[in-house]
């Protein structure tokens, strides 16, 4: 399984190499020696260009491509392009051969399992408002919530009960890395650490807002290009009651539908983005139209956020190719890589991370794929990958932003609680949503984002 | 807590009210003086089975040994009590002769005075009970009931907690509606209200609390789905709900016994049958007790699957815990020995005084050493038929360690050599189906002691079991083990030579329920027609 995916990844870092920047494989033709030149002279034109104009390295590293051809007579060279060339040609779609879009059963009893049941029909008659689901006053166990707040339904309930905050589960499974993720929401609520104090400021978030499960959107379970429609036009119709959604995934592939969901209702390009990450999700020309892997690319080319209003952070990893950051420097996005905050130190990055969010627009909607977060606090990560930022860094960069700007949405993903059978992952998780709350709770009570409490330091001042 | 309490005080009075009427409540009923503070336990709390062995005799020759102890230290070692140190009358001289000399004789004397006296209770040196603090303004809190104008208004019955037609957000046993009164009992007409009791105090590991209640439910999705042994979804058949976690004070058992009792009282005064889940096995007591409340006292009988027998008592200062549930429900009159069934027995304890004790009392007991010797069909087909005579009201408790370490792993005290997990499934089954079941708890699970989710999938389904148990016996299903014809039988060929009768009793079935598809469907008509009218 690991060999599986770690040939993966290179596969997908060379795959990136040819959707993202052919470009750059052009100016390799240059480096060939001009032995090599000699050596495929024999070729036919053919051939002969598609190694010279770089196609050849989408397959091959370029290393391996003057090793191949030095050290092979005619017929073994002719042998090795023509095997790539028909490998070229096999990768393409082939209307004769190949399904050009994954078919459904159009006579099922139930094609669409997005049909929310209007309340009229419902026998059980209740007045409009979040309810608790437990007996008690001060429950300390029972039917779990987010946050142990009250449940919601309809958008009647945010609307009659003046939520702020209304925390959504979408328990998608559609990503790239490995599965669980779908369990998040259960887990999230299980392990009820949310909606606590804030350890910096002091500040109960349950005090100041009115906070609301406002339980799962649903999903085709086998089809993230199924499900979107129906998760914006409920984010769209959440943030319409006035609520910011609070999303928890899920994997990624949902933040498309989410942040589409939030332009619908506040206007394209009218807030910006901040997305926490070890992945650049900026896949280009991939077969799957929705995945975790694209979510970037497509919210920038479809206009919904500009690349200007766009701060990515915690980058590493294999996708984090030449081409992928030459892509995010053509978009003008603000990136912050592993790398900067180890060249430079995690204050002063973040400094200049608050300076970028500040000089954007009014609104944002934040975003965490767990993936970001160091794996010795989140292990259960769907796509996981070594080093990155630890928990309290996140958080206090969280608490930083939703305490400091209007807050359209917030979201986390890929947290797949199977894989860390401690659950501490999930503690952490509930950590991170914990942060924004408590930011939000702060800008609604008016207190400036990064106030401290006197009575949390030593000295009292 | 406190500065939430006192900024709102409609809310605080009304706390006050809900608390008269819970105090009342409890005194209206006849509720012994344990529960409702008057007495601190109904009986005597001395162990019924110690028996008050007269004094040992010192012959001469030790008495002359002992010459210069003062009279005290010789009624000492008369003591049948001191017999375990010096060895009763066979054993002291040899004791004491093997001492050098007087200082070491006394000296053992007084170790043998120390260790009698310090372990027992000793007036004005002792403790007498756990003092609380009885100025705290969150003394009830624990157990306060939300009152309901917190809440928008709503209509009595079950609620749903998905979005309807669509998604589950907060999971339910069963993602079944949820009931939080009496009320919603009544109007949902309900037959089985599923209730987590996270009571975490018992049984030496400590997760049979909030986590045991969440992962049943994260696990739980099956519990009133198709039973393909019988073809029947007791969902389907019978309505069920999730009554949510009662409250525990989870650092007194004693403290949580009574509200447990009055919210299993609450479930089974509706006639809907209670299903507690989770927590260890103290639960036990204050859940039959419950049913007694209901049904009257000696009118429920108890099956008790455990390993353990659970009639311990006295091995340390307390009234309640997962070893004395059996004891007291005995010693308070609520179950009478004769009703008292255990299956499973295989643990260190009974030990022989107790199996004696047992006989003598009259308890019908099914060990693991009955099942190997008869087979397991055989004590099978007993326990049932002792559990259904007379049509009696049964309770089964299910305590997850009878079931083998193999299937269970994850409870607090686990002992190898036990059922599987089919002759678990079928026999839970059985006895919902062909008795009279009016009460089921399922406790002792510890999720955490299991890396795996197994044994918290193999809970649900005994759960499960027991549902579809009642929902068959609801379909008039009570015939001694049945299975589905059509599922235990495909027809084809007639290998085992008697295939044609499946394929009979299949047609039968099926003709059964096209009438009674029939005669439902006139009646939903003249409905109509009288709402129309």
């Amino acid at each position: 399984m690991r060999i599986f995916r770690s040939s993966y990844t290179i596969a997908f870092s060379l795959f990136l190499n040819m959707l993202v920047l052919s470009h750059c494989a052009h100016a390799e033709q240059a480096n060939f020696p001009s032995s090599f030149i000699e050596k495929i002279a024999p070729l036919n034109e053919q051939q002969k260009s598609f190694i010279l104009n770089g196609k050849a390295t989408q397959f091959v590293p370029h290393r391996q491509l003057v090793h191949e051809v030095q050290t092979r007579d005619l017929e073994g060279i002719t042998l090795f392009v023509d095997d790539l060339m028909r490998v070229a040609q096999q990768m393409t779609y082939d209307p004769k051969t190949n399904m050009g879009a994954i078919p459904l059963n159009l006579k099922t009893r139930s094609f669409n399992n997005d049909v929310v049941t209007p309340q009229i029909l419902l026998t059980h008659k209740r007045a409009a408002g979040p309810f608790s689901v437990n007996r008690y006053l001060f429950p300390e166990s029972g039917i779990a919530t987010f946050a142990g707040a009250n449940l919601a339904i309809y958008p009647d309930d945010l609307i009659a009960g003046e939520v702020d905050v209304a925390i959504i589960g979408i328990p998608s499974d559609m990503g790239s890395g490995q599965r669980s993720a779908n369990f998040a929401p259960s887990y999230m609520r299980m392990t009820n650490t949310m909606a606590t104090v804030d350890e910096q400021s002091l500040v109960n978030p349950s005090q100041v807002l009115s906070i609301a499960d406002y339980g799962d959107f649903t999903l085709d379970r086998w089809s993230a290009e199924r499900s979107i429609n129906h998760i914006a036009q409920m984010v769209a119709e959440t943030s319409a009651t006035g609520a910011t959604p609070f999303i928890v995934g899920g994997d990624t592939s949902i933040l498309y539908a989410t942040v589409s969901g939030a332009a619908q209702h506040h206007g394209k390009q009218s807030f910006g983005l901040v997305h926490f990450s070890a992945h650049s999700d900026n896949a280009l020309n991939a077969v799957h139209t929705v995945s975790d892997e694209q979510v970037i690319s497509r919210l920038l080319r479809e206009g919904i956020i500009e690349g200007k209003s766009l701060i990515q952070i915690g980058l590493r990893g294999p996708s984090l190719t030449p081409a992928s950051l030459q892509w995010f420097r053509d978009n003008a996005i603000q990136y912050y890589t592993m790398a900067q905050f180890d060249n430079r130190g995690f204050e002063k990055t973040l400094k200049n991370i608050k300076r970028d969010y500040r000089r954007g627009p009014s609104k944002w909607f934040i975003s965490i794929d767990v993936s970001a977060v160091n794996p010795s606090d989140i292990i259960a990560a769907g796509r996981i990958e070594a080093g990155g930022l630890e928990v309290d860094q996140i958080k206090k960069a969280l608490r930083h932003f939703c305490a400091s700007k209007e807050i359209v949405g917030f979201e986390i993903t890929d947290l797949a609680p199977m894989l860390d059978l401690s659950k501490a992952s999930v503690t952490n998780a509930n950590a991170l949503v914990n942060a924004c709350l408590n930011g939000v709770a702060l800008r609604k009570a008016g207190i400036k984002p990064d106030y401290i409490h006197p009575l949390t330091r030593e000295d009292g001042e | 807590m406190k500065g939430f309490l006192t900024q709102n005080q409609t809310l605080f009075f009304t706390l006050f009210i809900s608390y008269l009427l819970f105090a009342s409540a409890g005194n209206t009923q006849e509720t012994p003086g344990n529960i409702v503070g008057e007495a601190p336990y109904p009986f005597n709390s001395k162990d019924t089975r110690d028996k008050d062995l007269p004094d040992i005799t010192l012959s001469d020759s030790v008495l002359a040994l002992l010459e210069g102890m003062s009279d005290q230290d010789i009624a000492l070692l008369k003591r049948a009590k001191a017999s375990r140190f010096t060895g009763g009358e066979e054993g002291i001289e040899e004791k004491i002769t093997a001492f050098d000399n007087k200082e070491e004789l006394q000296a053992w004397v007084d170790a043998i005075r120390f260790v009698i006296e310090q372990s027992e209770y000793t007036e004005g040196r002792d403790a007498p009970n756990i003092p609380l603090n009885m100025e705290s303004e969150e003394f009830n809190a624990w157990r306060m009931i939300r009152p309901r104008s917190l809440d928008p208004e709503r209509e009595p019955g079950p609620i749903s907690l998905s979005r309807p037609g669509i998604s589950q957000g907060p999971i339910t046993f069963g993602y079944l509606p949820m009931a939080l009164t009496k009320e919603d009992l009544i109007a949902g007409e309900v037959d089985i209200a599923i209730l987590g009791a996270p009571l975490n105090m018992g049984s030496g590991w400590r997760d049979s609390g909030a986590n045991a209640t969440a992962q049943l439910r994260l696990h739980g999705g099956e519990i009133g789905g198709l039973d393909q042994y019988v073809m029947v979804a007791a969902a389907d058949v019978l309505n069920m709900v999730d009554y949510g976690d009662v409250a525990i004070d989870n650092l007194s058992t004693e403290r949580s016994m009574g509200h447990i009792r009055s919210i299993v009282r609450e479930i089974a005064e509706t006639g809907a049958i209670p299903m507690i889940v989770g927590g260890d096995h103290s639960l036990e007591y204050p859940n039959v007790a419950a049913l007694a409340d209901v049904y009257g006292k000696e009118k429920v009988s108890v099956i008790h699957f455990d390993s353990h027998y659970d009639a311990w008592w006295g091995y340390d200062a307390h009234l309640i815990s997962h070893g004395y549930p059996v004891y007291r429900l005995l010693m308070e009159g609520h179950v009478r020995p004769a009703d008292f069934i255990q299956v499973g027995l295989r643990a260190n304890g009974p030990d022989r005084e107790a199996f004696k004790w047992m006989r003598e009392q009259g308890m019908r007991y099914h060990t693991m050493a009955e099942i190997e010797r008869r087979g397991w069909e055989a004590v099978i087909d007993r326990v049932v038929e002792e559990a259904s005579e007379e049509g009696r009201k049964i309770h089964i408790s299910f305590d997850i360690d009878v079931i083998d370490p193999a299937f269970a792993v994850a409870t607090g005290t686990p002992v190898p050599g036990g059922l599987n997990m089919r002759e678990s499934i079928s026999i839970v089954r059985r006895l919902c189906a062909e008795a009279n079941v009016v009460g089921f708890d399922l406790v002792e699970l510890h999720p955490v002691l299991d890396p795996t989710y197994r044994t918290t999938l193999n809970s649900v389904h005994i759960i499960k079991a027991c549902a579809t148990g009642i929902a068959m016996r609801k379909e008039g299903i009570t015939e001694a083990h049945y299975l589905s014809p059509v599922a235990s039988e495909h027809a084809i060929g007639d290998y085992y030579g008697d295939q044609q009768k499946f394929l009979d009793k299949t047609a039968q079935e099926d003709a059964k329920e096209d009438a009674k598809e029939d005669e439902e469907d006139p009646k939903a008509e003249d409905a109509q027609k009288e709402q129309e009218q």
